[in-house]
């Protein structure tokens, strides 16, 4: 799972308000080479939620995203290149997703998130 | 001429209805095999769920073997057969026939940039828009086997960073509302037990201004006289429903209903029924190669189950009670 991926997904259990973002654990992870497109993380930036993809960087140990960011800083090949990095090449092979108001968890095995709900939470 | 004589296998083996035993049928000749269970189609959700699930677990990687990654109809030119390969390339024209229908757009600058694709089986359609268009798709499916496979297909084909899939609900999407501008299910809205609440989940995933394409199979409109199918006709789609784990059946009418009562603007629906009439045939006979043969042994119950049922859905077709269909329409800006 790409932080890209991350970055969209929130728990839908029935009675949660606000289930964005989903609190990531990663138990094993892996970085893949990704072509660097800078284009695409320009038209993609209005999309991302900054402190989501922050704090789930933080989790796996890239910690060279700024903690907050703006359109301006879209200028910096620096700046891009550590987006990129962030969003494209970091995936989350083991681990868990987890809802922030209720705890539930949604596991990840071998990169996939299963957000299936029980019965009794739809 | 019944539907088995028409693919050439009645010598070989009969599926004859038998109403006094117990799941309805009788095989032969050598052997008399009877379906256990009976005809049911009222399942609960999570049987359901489970029953789906557990399906193409089973059956997906039988399905690659024979046909490849397009878990879908081929779209072919009314009247013309073919080899294997030809199928192959009539489900690629499946998805632009889709996409042209849809009126999806040529022009490069305003192409779909985010893709979900609902029913994703092993992501064929996902890998295919995310080459097209260059976009990224999402692919949700209840099976954790088919997402695993389609990811590791994605990464085979290098695009691994285009593509992502995920163990979802199409009823119940884990995506924030207006998220995509292509909003995409080819023939997975069969399997949806609330086809309200299934195109409400579109609706709510789709960006103002974007595509919602739909194309599954649904029975005949009713006419005006008639509150519901003839009694015969619920039968046959009973015991289809029972071996693909479907719910309960609907017309193309209903689904345009359902797109009004949501504001959906656009609403387009056609009957391609003759363009998928070689589709059932074709996947008949490759079950009855000694590939197909031993990949159906392997694969399990359910996928034997689903594979006699086969040649009903030709004769639903040929009775024009079952309709191949695609409805397509766009959220309002």
């Amino acid at each position: 799972m790409r932080l890209l991926t991350h970055n969209m997904l929130s728990s839908n259990v029935k009675g949660v308000v606000n289930g964005f973002p989903l609190r990531l654990e990663a138990s094993t992870w892996v970085e893949k080479e990704v072509d660097f497109n800078a284009d695409f993380l320009r038209s993609v930036f209005p999309k991302i939620d900054w402190p989501a993809l922050f704090g789930a960087s933080q989790t796996v140990g890239y910690v060279a995203l700024p903690e907050s960011a703006d359109a301006s800083m879209l200028e910096s090949e620096d700046f891009l290149k550590k987006f990129h990095h962030a969003l494209l090449e970091i995936h989350v092979e083991e681990g868990a997703l987890v809802c922030p108001e209720t705890g539930r968890r949604f596991p990840i095995n071998k990169g996939i998130p299963n957000m299936l709900l029980n019965e009794d939470e739809v | 001429m019944d539907p088995l004589m028409r693919c050439g296998l009645s010598p070989f083996i009969g599926l004859y209805e038998a109403p006094h035993v117990p799941g309805g049928y009788v095989m032969l000749p050598g052997m008399r095999a009877q379906l256990a269970g009976a005809v049911q189609v009222v399942r609960d959700r999570e049987e359901l769920k489970k029953g789906i699930a557990d399906l193409y677990d089973e059956s997906s990687k039988m399905w690659e073997g024979l046909w490849g990654e397009h878990m879908h109809h081929g779209f072919y030119d009314p009247g013309l057969p073919g080899s294997v390969a030809h199928h192959r390339r009539a489900q690629l024209r499946m998805i632009e026939e889709t996409l042209s229908f849809a009126g999806v757009t040529e022009d490069s600058s305003k192409w779909p940039k985010r893709v979900v694709d609902v029913g994703c089986g092993i992501g064929g359609s996902s890998r295919y828009l995310a080459k097209k268009y260059g976009a990224q798709c999402q692919g949700i499916t209840l099976s954790p086997v088919q997402a695993q496979r389609a990811q590791a297909l994605a990464v085979a084909e290098g695009l691994a960073d285009k593509v992502s899939f995920q163990v979802a609900d199409a009823l119940d999407q884990p995506f924030p509302d207006g998220h995509f501008d292509l909003v995409w299910s080819m023939e997975s809205g069969e399997h949806m037990p609330d086809k309200n609440k299934f195109v409400s989940e579109l609706t709510r995933v789709a960006a103002p201004g974007a595509t919602i394409i739909i194309v599954t199979w649904c029975h005949r409109d009713l006419s005006q006289s008639e509150d519901s199918l003839k009694p015969d006709e619920i039968t046959l789609l009973n015991k289809i429903c029972n071996a693909y784990y479907l719910p309960e059946w609907c017309s193309p009418s209903d689904y345009v209903k359902i797109a009004e009562s949501l504001s959906l603007k656009d609403i387009k629906t056609a009957d391609w029924s003759d363009n998928v009439a070689p589709f059932w045939p074709a996947v008949i006979q490759s079950a009855f190669t000694w590939k197909g043969f031993i990949s159906l042994l392997r694969s399990g119950w359910k996928s034997i189950k689903g594979a006699l049922v086969m040649p009903l859905m030709i004769e639903g077709y040929n009775k024009k009670l079952i309709k191949f269909t695609i409805i397509t329409c766009r959220k309002p800006e």
